[in-house]
Parts: C-alpha cells; sequence; structure tokens
C-alpha cells in the first residue's frame, strides 16, 4: 500500500557527458544507490529554472552500492533534461527514491531476452545486469532510429558481460537501426523475431517507445513467453501521492506507473 | 529560542496543533510521505484523497501537464470507494489521530445521492475521522464535482443533504468562483468550515496536433502560478462568512502560509508543493513559526484575518 521507504536524498555530479546524439551518459554521488534496485527509478530535481517546478524520473545503468554511484543515461528532451545535462561536476541537488517497482527475475528456468529501444536501453542494461549476477543467460536486441543514437560503449560492455552464463548456445547482442546505418536494417521486433523463434527464452524484458514495447509485448505472448515491460509516463511526485501517471488495465481500470510500475507484467497492461 | 508560541488552531471543529494541513489529492493518504518526515508529528492535519461511495477509474492518460510555476492535472477522483479507501488506509489514518495530527476524509459524488450515501458510509466506517470535506468544486469529472458547487443554489443543495448524516465537522472545498456569495450559501446549510480554493479549470493545446496536452480538453490548473489569485479568493470569503477557512492554493513557502492566515484563512493546505517538494511541510511549519514569532504574537490566532487594506 505504500511507498515508505522513498526518501528525499543529495546527489551529486560526479561525470556529465554527451554519450551519444541527444544522449547523455552521467554519473551521480547518491547515498540511494544502496538501496535501489534494478529497473526502479529516481525523481531528480534539476536546479536552475523555479519555474519548471516538476522534477525529472529517470531510470539507471548501474548503481555502485559500495561506492554509493550511480550511472545514468539520459535523452535530452526538453528544457529540464537540457538543464541537467548543463549540470556541471561537482554540482549538487536532491533525488527522490527509490521509486517504483522494478524488474524481478524469470519465474521459471531458461534464458532471457532483453529488448531495447532508444533511451529504453539504461534499465535493460541494469536487468542484463541483474541476470548476469543470477546466472541467467539473455540475448540483448538493441534499436535505434540511426547509428549515431547508439550508446557503443553499452554495447560493448553488453556484449562483454559473460558471468553467469549458463547456456552453450553462443549469446547476442543484436544491434538494428531503422536507417540501416548500422547492424541489421529494422526494427528491435524484426531482431527479436529471428531470436524468439529460433531460441527457447524464459523472460522477455524490454523498454523504449510505448509502440515498440506493444510490439515486444504482442510477440512474446504469441510466443508464450512472459514479457515485463517498464512504462514511462509524464509523473507528478513519483511515489503515488498524486495518481497523475496512470497506466490502462487489460482487467479495467488503471494502475500507477510510479508507485505499482515502472515495471508491470505486459499482460496487465492494456496495449 | 524557547518559543511560547501558541500554534493550535479551530477549523470548524476540527482541533488542530497547528494550521498545517494537506489539499486533497496531493498527498495520497498521508502513507506516502512517511519516508519524508513523521506525518503524524508534524502536520495539524491531512485531508485525504477524494473517495466516493463506489470506486471511480478516474480519467484516461495523460493526466498531467507541466506549465511555467504550475501544473494542470484530469486525474477525475481516481479512488477505491469508501470500503476501499477504509480497508486499506484506516489503520494508519487512525495511528495518525493518536499522534495528534487530524485526519480529514474527502466526500465525492456525482450527485446528490451519491454524496449522502458516501458520507453514511464514511459515518459507519471511518471512526478515524475527525471530520469531512465535501469536494464540490472538482474540475475533472463530467457530472457532480464543479457543476454541484457552481451556483450557490447548487452548493447548498449539497450541504443541506449532507449535513443531517454526520454530526462531525464538515469542511466543503470550494470552486475558485464567486466565493463570496457560496460561502454565504454553504455556512446557511451548516457548513462548518470553507477550503478554497480548488484547481482553477484551464486549457493547455499541443499547436501541433491540435489536441489537449492531457486526456480532456480542460484540466485544474495548481501551483505556485495561481497562489496569488487564492490569497484574493481566501480574502473575498473571509469577508463574507463567519466561519472559518482553510486557505489552498500554491503554498510552497512559510510566506505563502502567512499570507493566506494574514487574508483570512484559519489553517493553510500544502498543494502541489507536496508532489516536488515532498520534504516541505517541516520547513513551511518552522518558517511560519518564525514569521509569527517575528511579528510578536503569542497566538498564531491573532494574525488570522491581521491583513491591513
Amino acid at each position: 500500500m505504500g511507498t515508505a521507504s522513498v526518501a528525499e536524498q543529495e546527489f551529486s555530479v560526479l561525470l556529465n557527458e554527451q554519450a551519444a546524439e541527444g544522449i547523455w551518459r552521467a554519473k551521480i554521488a547518491t547515498p540511494v544507490a544502496a538501496s535501489i534496485a534494478s529497473g526502479q527509478f529516481m525523481n531528480l530535481r534539476v536546479p536552475g529554472d523555479g519555474s519548471h517546478i516538476l522534477r525529472i524520473p529517470l531510470s539507471f545503468k548501474h548503481a555502485d552500492a559500495k561506492a554509493n554511484t550511480i550511472e545514468l543515461l539520459y535523452a535530452v528532451v526538453g528544457e529540464g533534461t537540457k538543464r541537467l545535462s548543463q549540470m556541471r561536476v561537482g554540482g549538487v541537488s536532491t533525488l527522490v527514491g527509490p521509486c517504483g517497482r522494478g524488474w524481478w527475475l524469470p519465474k521459471t528456468e531458461g534464458r532471457a531476452l532483453l529488448v531495447a529501444g532508444g533511451v529504453g536501453l539504461p534499465p535493460i542494461f541494469a536487468a542484463a545486469q541483474q541476470l548476469a549476477d543470477a546466472g541467467i543467460g539473455f540475448d540483448v536486441v538493441v534499436g535505434n532510429h540511426t547509428a549515431e543514437r547508439h550508446l557503443v560503449k553499452e554495447i560493448d560492455e553488453l556484449r562483454s558481460m559473460t558471468a553467469g552464463e549458463v547456456c552453450d548456445c553462443e549469446r547476442r547482442v543484436v544491434v538494428c537501426t531503422d536507417d540501416g546505418t548500422l547492424g541489421l536494417n529494422g526494427f528491435t521486433t524484426d531482431g527479436m523475431k529471428e531470436l524468439i523463434e529460433t531460441r527457447a527464452y524464459a523472460q522477455v524484458y524490454t523498454c523504449g517507445p510505448n509502440v515498440m514495447m506493444a510490439g515486444v509485448a504482442k510477440m512474446a505472448m504469441e510466443h508464450g513467453v512472459a514479457c515485463q515491460v517498464s512504462l514511462e509516463r509524464m509523473m507528478g511526485c513519483g511515489f503515488g501521492a498524486c495518481s497523475c501517471c496512470n497506466v490502462a488495465l487489460a482487467k479495467g481500470g488503471y494502475a500507477l506507473c510510479c508507485q505499482d510500475g515502472p515495471v508491470f507484467d505486459a499482460q496487465e497492461v492494456a496495449w | 529560542m524557547v518559543s511560547s508560541l501558541s500554534m493550535t488552531v479551530d477549523l470548524g471543529g476540527i482541533k488542530m496543533r497547528n494550521p498545517l494541513n494537506t489539499a486533497s489529492g496531493t498527498f495520497g493518504n498521508g502513507v506516502q510521505f512517511e519516508g519524508f518526515y513523521d506525518v503524524g508529528a508534524t502536520l495539524g492535519a491531512i485531508t485525504c484523497k477524494g473517495v466516493a461511495a463506489e470506486p471511480w477509474d478516474g480519467n484516461p492518460a495523460p493526466r498531467l501537464a507541466e506549465l511555467p510555476s504550475a501544473i494542470m492535472n484530469s486525474v477525475g477522483l481516481q479512488n477505491p470507494g469508501v470500503h476501499g479507501f477504509v480497508g486499506r488506509y484506516g489503520a494508519y489514518l487512525a495511528g495518525l489521530r493518536e499522534k495528534g495530527c487530524q485526519v480529514i476524509c474527502q466526500i465525492a459524488g456525482h450527485s446528490i445521492d451519491e454524496y449522502v450515501r458516501a458520507t453514511e458510509l464514511f459515518e459507519e466506517l471511518a471512526p478515524f475521522a475527525s471530520g469531512f470535506e465535501v469536494n464540490i468544486s472538482c474540475p475533472n469529472i463530467a457530472a457532480g464535482g464543479a457543476a454541484m458547487g457552481a451556483t450557490p443554489r447548487a452548493a447548498a443543495q449539497v450541504m443541506a443533504a449532507v449535513r443531517p448524516h454526520t454530526s462531525r465537522p464538515v469542511v466543503v472545498k470550494m470552486a475558485p468562483h464567486d466565493v463570496a456569495e457560496i460561502g454565504r450559501a454553504l455556512e446557511s446549510e451548516g457548513a462548518d468550515a470553507l477550503s478554497l480554493i480548488n484547481t482553477i479549470p484551464g486549457m493547455a493545446i499541443d499547436i501541433n496536433t491540435r489536441k489537449s496536452r492531457l486526456a480532456r480538453a480542460t484540466a485544474g490548473v495548481s501551483g505556485p502560478a495561481i497562489h496569488a489569485i487564492a490569497v484574493r479568493m481566501v480574502w473575498e470569503c473571509a469577508q463574507a462568512v463567519s466561519i472559518p477557512l482553510c486557505g489552498i492554493g500554491g503554498v510552497a513557502s512559510g510566506a505563502d502560509a502567512a499570507e493566506m492566515i494574514l487574508a483570512g484563512a484559519t489553517a493553510v493546505s500544502i498543494g502541489t508543493a507536496n508532489l516536488y517538494d515532498p520534504t516541505c511541510a517541516p520547513r513551511i511549519l518552522a518558517e511560519l513559526e518564525e514569521w509569527a514569532e517575528d511579528q510578536g504574537v503569542t497566538d498564531i490566532n491573532e494574525l488570522i484575518g491581521a491583513f491591513e487594506c
């Protein structure tokens, strides 16, 4: 019922640089690193414009509980994320977190298939790490409009993430672009199709544009594979106080993205 | 310094340890804020999310847009119904009462019958409620809501219908218009206190798609941008009625709360600021106390309506 563990914490910027076209990579120092789980998010206050009152909800790529640091990747899409991209090393502010419900491990044995579209990559990266830590094998599909938007460093890291591989089949990271400038010329669902038709999976994890996730969820369900989706909504608070970030449910009615999600079982969602 | 300042106020029979309350819909039902501060030990009262007799789904997405120094919402009173509400939050809210924080349950309805039914259910199931706030001003529902509070006559009818069903204090949440006239009508039908203002209906249009930025064409504007309007309406209402008022609208600092009190508010609710600055209430309370001491009073009540014009 409650999210009483959500608290306000300070953060300071350790790194903040452009990673790809329209995408920034940041590292922050914050105590929330010790308690945040894979797939959860934080709600950041960005200083510099008092008239922009709402915080910015951001998922994360990696949290280091020992070092108290969190690695972020974010798209600069509006005034708030633009100001975030202008925060300098040493800059301080506050965040609210850890927010929401994150990824869960597959409920049955077997490999996982991870599908990331655009800036949906950071939470998918966190899921990959969670699976690797649990010794669960996985394949990844990473898609973008064009090569310039691909996060090359993260793709390389996914390729080298071998810890805990339990499957004797070759692990694959499939890169695709809508315009064919890198990897497979097509959507993530095209890359996913080949994998899901040839390999057995226990779980699909996906994050990206809503229309992509709808396609991924549909394909997973058609193949009888459980699917977790990390949804994005405009948020007022991030911790269940305002009911602004509703997600329509298949059974009717709404859940709240910030409190009941952002990770949902794809079957629960009304696509 | 050791303070001899009394912050206790009486909102129409709801005895609050200090004037700070929360605006319904911006505070969940309190428990969501327990990680930020001790709600029961801090606030004078909380006003819970509006609840109807039966569960409501609320409006489709998107329900939120951001504006300069404001937000717009069209949540549409999504709620689990009185039974669901009491089951989920009753024990927590009873605990708040034990800590000295008053609990105001908000009543929503589409019709007079629904307001009455919800009041009856609350009476029966919510012994923890210090009082009720009747919401006749939600701008985001198709029937009832703001329509019920749009005229003095309609507002008075709701109040008259609800009044016989509870002996606990009844506050009425007012729409941001005709507050003097409607306030008088509510007072004459037995309202114990009034709270104002609810959000101001507005529009935000996506010029590329030519559609609303929210799922509905109009939605309620709240936040610091509406504070001055809310202070003016509290002042107008205070001059028209003799029952106490709870001032709501863009309060984000002790100074904002102090303005509400000077304009005539007995209590002050924090609304939108809870969302973006969830630790603000203890700070606002400290700032308010500091202001009252600077004003040289020993009782915050001396400052209610002390605006000089």
